[in-house]
Order: C-alpha cells, then structure tokens, then sequence
C-alpha cells in the first residue's frame, strides 16, 4: 500500500474509533435514561424533568465520548446528582404548614442535597487530585442531574441546588488549587 | 500501573482513554506487523492487504474496550488472525459451490460459539510466540506443506507446539 492509500485508510480507521467510543458512550449513559424515566413519572412537572434529563444525557454522552478527565467524572457526577434528586421527590410528597399557609420543602431539600452533592465532587476530586476538566465535568452532571428533580417548585429549586452545591464544593475545589500553587 | 506510555501498550491504554493524539502512532506501530501476519496467514498480498484494513478497522473500533492490564499486541493479532480466517473460509466457501454446506439448526450455535471462543483464545496464545513458531503452527493449521519436510518439519512442529501449549496454560491455566 502506498502512503496515500495508506493515509485514506487511516482517516476510515479514525472515524472508525470515533464510532466505536459513540457507541460505548450511548450504552454508558442507558442507565441514565431509566433515571429520567422514573424521575418523569415521580416528579410535579414532568416536562422540566424530561428537559434537564435530556440535558443530563447528552453531557454525560458527550463526555465518555471525548474521554480523558470528562469520562472519569461521569459517574461521580452522577452518583452525587443523586442525592439532591431524591431529596427533592421525596420533598415533593411533603409541605411544611404555618400561620402564613403551607409551603413546599422542596427549595430546602435541594438546598441540602447541593450541599452534600458538592462535599461528595469535592472530596472525589482531592482524592483524585483531578484536574480542572474533572471538577467542571463532574460539577455540571451534578447540577443538571439534580435539577431533574429540583424544579419541582419551578427554578427556585434549581436555584437552591446551585447554591447549595456551591458551598459544599468551593471549599473542596480552594483546597486542591492553593495545594497545587504550594506543591 | 508502571506502563511505559510510549509503548504499544501505553499508547494503547492512552487512546483508550481518549488521547487521540496517539492515535496516528498507534496506527503506525500496528499497521507493519498486522499486514506481515495478514500475509503470512493467506499467502495473497490483495487478500492480506484485505484482511489487514478490516482488522485494522476492527481493532481500533474496539480500541477504548482495551483491557489496559493485558498486552496489546498480541490482543490485536489475535483480532487480526480471525478476521483473515474469516476471509479465508468466505473465499473458500465461494469456490465450493458443488459442495454445499448443511445448515445444522440452532442445536449446534453453543457448540459454535465455544469453538470459536477456544480458537480466540488459541490466536491470542499465538500471538505470544516467535515469528518461526507461529509460521510453522499456522502453516500446520492450514494443512500446507512447508519448505522444509520430514524430520525436521516433524520436529520443528513439536517444539513450537509445546512452547505453545505452555504459553496457552500460562495464560488461561488448561491445556
């Protein structure tokens, strides 16, 4: 074979690669589809549930297909969006009533789980000693795997779930940068 | 791990990870002895030049399924060997039209799939060997004569057999 069929061959090979990691990356995030569906049925607003699903699935494609840090912080990402997710369903079931009149828990309940959430990215992340793409990666999955759940109450919750993710990770995340400027 | 990331081995575990940047290296180191193997086993430089695209083809389809603890080369071989054997058997099937093949039914497909996951496993074991042994294993596979006949074929054959058939307990533990 000469060096031009040669080259041919090796750009055929290469799309080759490419759609062999698409089609792990789409067998890698079928368990996330069955999240979505449950989340769906269980949750007030299914629609804005099914929207930040799709997200959820189409971010966490798109990173076991590009691999490297993104793909290692998928199933922390996930795992730790878990936690404000089923915080928020079982909050949709519950209210809290005063003089004022009932309230939902659900902006509490994702509040906490953000913050329990994070310590769980932050303390994957040290462990690690990941860097930048895993924290971005892992802490976008978490947020939109939350959110599936969080915007029961509309984007208050979603709201609650970014501040409460924020605390919990930004001391994790300052830790891991000021270790590395000392080291 | 302790791999050296410019070896086969670590450019593989690297691409299965998706470093695309080695991918043209890893090409390289793969293209030279896939296509040697491809010819030594059909002995037909168009039909070898066949067998060594597909394999090429399906070595980097799979290439993020890359078992990182286990050798890559002889991984690729063996994916290598089983795609000229099956271009082997689809031109052998075309040239014996006279002869048709009896369709055994489903109550044979287990017996199938175990065959062709020994003989997996027997490539893979052949890939371990030196180029002589796997000539002379492989010529003695495919029932050709080799050039040198008699006693010395008899016990070239032996010794190669016996370094593979330690080299097969070593790696899966039976004969």
């Amino acid at each position: 074979m000469d060096s031009t069929d040669l080259a041919h061959l090796q750009r055929r090979v290469r799309w080759a690669y490419e759609r062999g990691r698409l089609r792990r990356a789409l067998l890698g995030v079928a368990p996330v589809f069955v999240i979505v569906a449950v989340t769906a049925c269980v949750a007030h607003q299914p629609m804005s549930t099914l929207w930040f699903g799709l997200a959820t699935v189409s971010v966490g494609a798109a990173m076991l297909w590009y691999g490297r840090d993104p793909q290692k912080a998928v199933l922390p990402g996930i795992a730790a969006g878990l936690v404000p997710l089923v915080l928020a369903l079982c909050a949709n079931s519950m209210h809290s009533c005063g003089a004022d009149g009932c309230s939902s828990l659900c902006v509490h309940a994702c509040a906490v789980g953000g913050v329990v959430a994070g310590l769980a990215v932050a303390s994957v992340g040290n462990q690690r000693r990941a860097g930048i793409w895993f924290w971005l990666s892992a802490s976008s999955l978490t947020l939109l795997t939350g959110a599936m759940g969080c915007s029961c109450i509309g984007y208050s919750g979603v709201a609650g779930l970014g501040i409460g993710f924020a605390a919990g990770v930004v001391p994790g995340l300052l830790r891991t940068v000021f270790a590395k400027k000392t080291s | 791990m302790g791999t050296d990331p410019n070896t086969l081995d670590g450019l593989m575990a690297r691409l299965a990870d998706g470093d695309r940047a080695v991918f043209a290296s890893v090409f390289e180191l793969l293209w030279g002895p896939i296509h040697r193997l491809c010819v030594s086993l059909l002995k037909n430089e168009a039909d070898a030049s066949d067998a060594a695209q597909e394999a090429m083809h399906k070595i980097l389809e799979r290439a993020s399924d890359y078992d990182k603890t286990r050798p890559a080369m002889p991984w690729a071989m063996a994916l290598a060997a089983w795609e000229c054997r099956t271009l082997a058997r689809k031109r052998t099937r075309r040239r014996e039209t006279e002869e048709p093949t009896h369709e055994r039914g489903s109550e044979h497909s287990e017996e199938e799939f175990v065959q062709r996951d020994l003989t997996a496993a027997a490539v893979s074991a052949l890939g371990e060997l030196s180029e002589a042994d796997r000539e002379t294993l492989i010529a003695t596979f495919w029932d050709e004569a080799a050039s040198v006949s008699g006693a010395t074929l008899r016990k070239r054959r032996e010794r190669a057999l016996d370094r593979f058939r330690k080299t097969f307990r070593r790696l899966y533990g039976l004969d």
